[in-house]
């Protein structure tokens, strides 16, 4: 009797408990492939909406394109000013307003085409006619005349600031001056990637498909197995072929950190996106060396609504923005290196004039910030209006920041998790009171980020107006009268421009996002930027340990 | 019957309106569109795209073209087996889809319904493999240690949600034996961990349908009756109780195989699946407005289809109903 109840209840828990006890245990172990078949397997976040540099919009879509494809420049790796990539040099006329790009000689298409400047310049026609619909065609609007034709004002390409005096030239005439270190980035921009023009008109939509790509970059499109796998090869007529070192790249696709990190323990992936937070202890602890962190330029912010009573009043936005410890933020809740926000510019962006002696934020001053807030009206936050603070994510951050104004300030403030884009259309119809969002710029030019918060930007969430501001950073677009000194002259407006939105608060600064991935310690040459660019000319593997099954 | 089959087909016609016009005028009072972003495409863009996708007509007319695109022009059923393709087979024309520009919706679904089909038709395979047995097996042994097995297992089944079984079946058989992969669907060994994820949930559930049918019916006259004449214990079980006992199995299916096909949402995430589950899920996020309308109408006509079949095979099995 007894051994029948015994085996019962031990034969109804021992499936479930063989499963917990299996968990806890071993992992499996990859084994690096030796070089001659070396696959790499990066995972892929989201699925590319198109290949086409034209159509693509996501940084996701171009980790995937550039591959496939480069432009007349490239990002730097380290951030600063674009390296040669299918123009092996350039001039930049004295008034800083032309730039005269040679292609190199050897630069081929996938399908053996020479590259033109004739294509290069179709291509970008193609960005900039209204019925291509692209996406990211404003990375064009430094150029002369693009704009216009963009929105269907000019209708000849040719009064466009583009030509090709010979096959290998491309000169680009600019709206206004700007020199290398602001217009490069620009031409190394996604859209400004070539695509081939007779693929292109044969193929239709359908050129980005495998075996109908046509691409001039160091791997060539093999499989597009949609929300599954994608696989390049290399291009046997790249300029640098002789330098590409692995078999194949795939991109794996994985919906989330977790799913991606059970497959990198199991040794299906090599390269992974994100480590789960609950995770980075662990393998800073077991697998240091795979772990990897990168600073990434992406600010995090709290969108003050301007509009709201109690947050029109700059010294209630300065006290919300003072009681919040951002060191805190970083070390106790996020634990991925991310970095305090003292400024809205990331320090991953290197902005030359601009960071010598950068403004500063208001800082962490829980006493000033409850001297603000009784000086507004609302001592130990009485009468203090009851506000809502609505994000699409990161909750953990929203509870600590609704924690510390709760105990600083003693304002009570609700967390409302909205989906993500009706999180976004709240935040740019005003239908908000404190918003967190992203600010990810597409190029690394910091007019690119402050002009956000002009008057009449789309991208204004506060609703903020400040006619000072409009004003510096107009000064700043229209500088560059090639007789003063361009850069001080720009710099001196954008940072007199950041420090008024600082000290105004109409937003407040919290982290700056950085990446934590982890990678197989035999890939070598992995070359990504703080924008998410990445260069996958240089990536080999190494062939330590035994060959994968 | 096939009256019955032939009017209950024409009564689906003005459900599948009702669901097409509530479903295209629903997803557009959503906030946010289909070009949302946290950073805002400049308005010479925004024009650009709208005028692409035909955004800037009126609703109405965007409504009327849609429908004129999606009525039935042809009818060659056999060209959907050279690849599911609606247009080819019935002129039904889902459109592009905005997030994937140079695909159609008509393309996703030829390309992801299959695998959604396979997942489920696996998964309901591993459901009424281990449920019906568990099931008869428990009412056969009512109140005995193999009774409480069964009982214990169905619950446990029950009892586990996915999204915790999937990654515990992971841990154990991908990650520390290595007999299976953690994710992926390329090989045939790639289906044994989702479809025994996804099945064991239903199992337990179609284990305890059948359990209480087949208790309910083993008790009644006619099982007496057929004891009494002397018939084997397992022609009564198999041939007499199981029929009765498997009704509330068989109503409990159609709704199942449903909630199988559309909700494998959570499966495909964590095995990394390309089924239209996810398809379904994240075009409503991505506000990708023709991929919602050509899945919410799919998956409308399955339930629709696979409702009707219940309702056949309820009358063939209980011979108190009757079509009419």
């Amino acid at each position: 009797m007894i051994h029948t109840v015994m085996s019962r209840k031990s034969w109804a828990v021992l499936p479930l408990a063989a499963v917990l006890a299996l968990g806890g245990c071993t992992r499996r172990d990859a084994a690096p492939p030796p070089v001659g078949q070396a696959v790499l397997r990066i995972s892929q976040r989201n699925e590319p909406g198109d290949l086409d540099p034209a159509i693509a919009s996501m940084p996701d879509d171009f980790f995937i394109i550039r591959a496939l494809s480069e432009g007349l420049v490239i990002p730097s790796p380290d951030g600063a000013t674009p390296v040669p990539a299918a123009a092996e040099r350039w001039e930049v006329s004295p008034d800083q307003l032309r730039y005269t790009f040679h292609l190199r000689s050897n630069e081929r298409w996938s399908n053996g085409e020479p590259v033109t400047a004739e294509d290069f310049l179709e291509s970008f026609r193609r960005v900039l006619s209204p019925g291509t619909a692209a996406p990211k065609a404003d990375l064009f609007f430094p150029v002369k005349n693009a704009r216009d034709y963009l929105s269907g004002k000019l209708e000849d390409f040719g009064s466009v600031g583009f030509n090709a005096p010979d096959s290998q030239t491309v000169a680009v005439t600019l709206d206004r001056p700007m020199p290398p270190g602001e217009f490069l980035p620009y031409a190394a921009s996604g859209p400004w990637i070539p695509v081939n023009p007779r693929a292109v008109s044969r193929l239709g939509s359908q050129w980005t498909r495998p075996g109908n790509f046509v691409g001039n970059g160091p791997y060539t499109l093999t499989e597009w197995l949609p929300n599954q796998r994608i696989t390049v090869k290399p291009n046997s007529f790249y300029r640098a072929a002789g330098q590409v070192r692995l078999a194949a790249i795939q991109f794996v696709r994985f919906d989330d950190e977790d799913s991606e990190e059970r497959a990198y323990r199991a040794g299906q992936v090599d390269v992974t996106m994100k480590v789960p937070t609950e995770r980075i202890e662990t393998y800073a602890h077991e697998r240091p060396a795979e772990l990897h962190r990168a600073p990434l330029a992406e600010t995090r912010y709290l969108s003050f609504n301007t509009r709201r009573p109690a947050l029109n009043d700059p010294r209630v936005r300065q006290a919300l923005s003072m009681a919040i410890d951002q060191r805190r933020i970083v070390d106790d809740v996020l634990r991925g290196g991310q970095e305090p926000a003292d400024r809205l510019i990331p320090t991953a962006i290197s902005t030359g004039v601009l960071d010598k002696g950068p403004p500063r934020g208001l800082g962490y001053d829980p006493a000033e910030a409850r001297r603000l807030l009784a000086a507004a009206g609302y001592p130990d936050g009485r009468n203090f209006p009851h506000l809502e603070l609505s994000g699409w994510s990161s909750a953990p951050v929203l509870e600590a920041i609704q924690e510390m104004w709760k105990k600083e300030l003693g304002i009570e403030v609700a967390i409302v998790l909205r989906e993500a884009r009706a999180h976004v259309a709240a935040l740019r119809s005003g239908a908000y009171d404190i918003g967190f969002i992203t600010l990810i710029p597409d190029v690394p030019d910091p007019i690119s980020i402050l002009e956000n918060f002009t008057t009449d930007s789309p991208n204004n969430y506060p609703h903020w107006s400040d006619g000072v501001y409009d004003y510096l950073i107009q000064l700043a677009e229209s500088a560059g009268n090639p007789a003063k000194d361009v850069g001080n002259f720009d710099a001196v407006a954008l940072r007199g421009a950041e420090s008024l939105l600082l000290t105004e608060a109409p937003l407040a600064p919290v982290y700056f996002n950085s990446k934590v991935w982890v990678m197989r310690t035999y890939v070598h040459g992995w070359r990504e930027d703080a924008l998410w660019t990445r260069y996958y000319g240089d990536l080999w593997m190494d062939s330590t340990g035994i060959p994968r099954h | 019957m096939f009256r019955f089959i032939g009017r209950r087909f024409l009564q689906t016609i003005p459900v599948m309106l009702i669901i097409i016009t509530g479903t295209f005028f629903m997803q557009r009072f959503v906030p946010g569109g289909p070009f949302t972003a946290e950073k805002a495409v400049t308005p010479e863009v925004l024009h650009n795209l709208e005028a692409y996708y035909h955004l800037n007509d009126p609703l109405w007319k965007q409504y009327m073209d849609y429908v004129w695109d999606l009525c039935p022009k042809r009818f060659h059923p056999l060209a959907l087996v050279n690849g599911l393709d609606f247009k080819a087979a019935f002129g039904i024309d889902f459109r592009p889809s905005f997030k994937y520009p140079n695909r159609t919706v008509n393309e996703i679904i030829a390309d992801k319904l299959p695998v959604s089909l396979e997942l489920g038709g696996w998964s309901l395979l591993v459901a009424l493999g281990l449920g019906l047995p568990l099931g008869i097996l428990a009412a056969v042994k009512r109140n005995t240690w193999i009774d409480y097995l069964c009982s214990s297992f169905a619950m446990t089944g029950i009892c586990i949600p996915n999204f915790v079984l999937g990654p515990l079946l992971v841990l154990a058989f991908a990650i520390h034996t290595g007999w299976f992969e953690a994710s992926g669907w390329y090989s045939p060994i790639d289906r044994v961990l989702p479809c025994l994820t996804l099945g064991s949930f239903y199992a337990g559930y179609i284990a305890r349908l059948t359990r209480g049918g087949m208790i309910e019916v083993l008790h009644q006259d006619f099982i007496r009756t057929a004891r009494a004449k002397g018939a084997s214990e397992a022609r009564i079980i198999f041939h007499h109780a199981l029929r009765a006992g498997l009704l509330p199995v068989v109503s409990f299916l159609g709704p199942a195989a449903a909630g199988i096909l559309t909700g494998s949402f959570v499966i495909e995430t964590i095995f990394q699946i390309p089924g239209l589950g996810r398809e379904f899920v994240n075009s409503a996020l991505n506000r990708d407005y023709t991929m919602v309308l050509g899945t919410v109408i799919l998956y409308a006509g399955l339930i629709v289809t696979l409702n009707l079949v219940v309702d056949v095979v309820q009358v063939w099995l209980n011979p108190r109903l009757k079509f009419e």
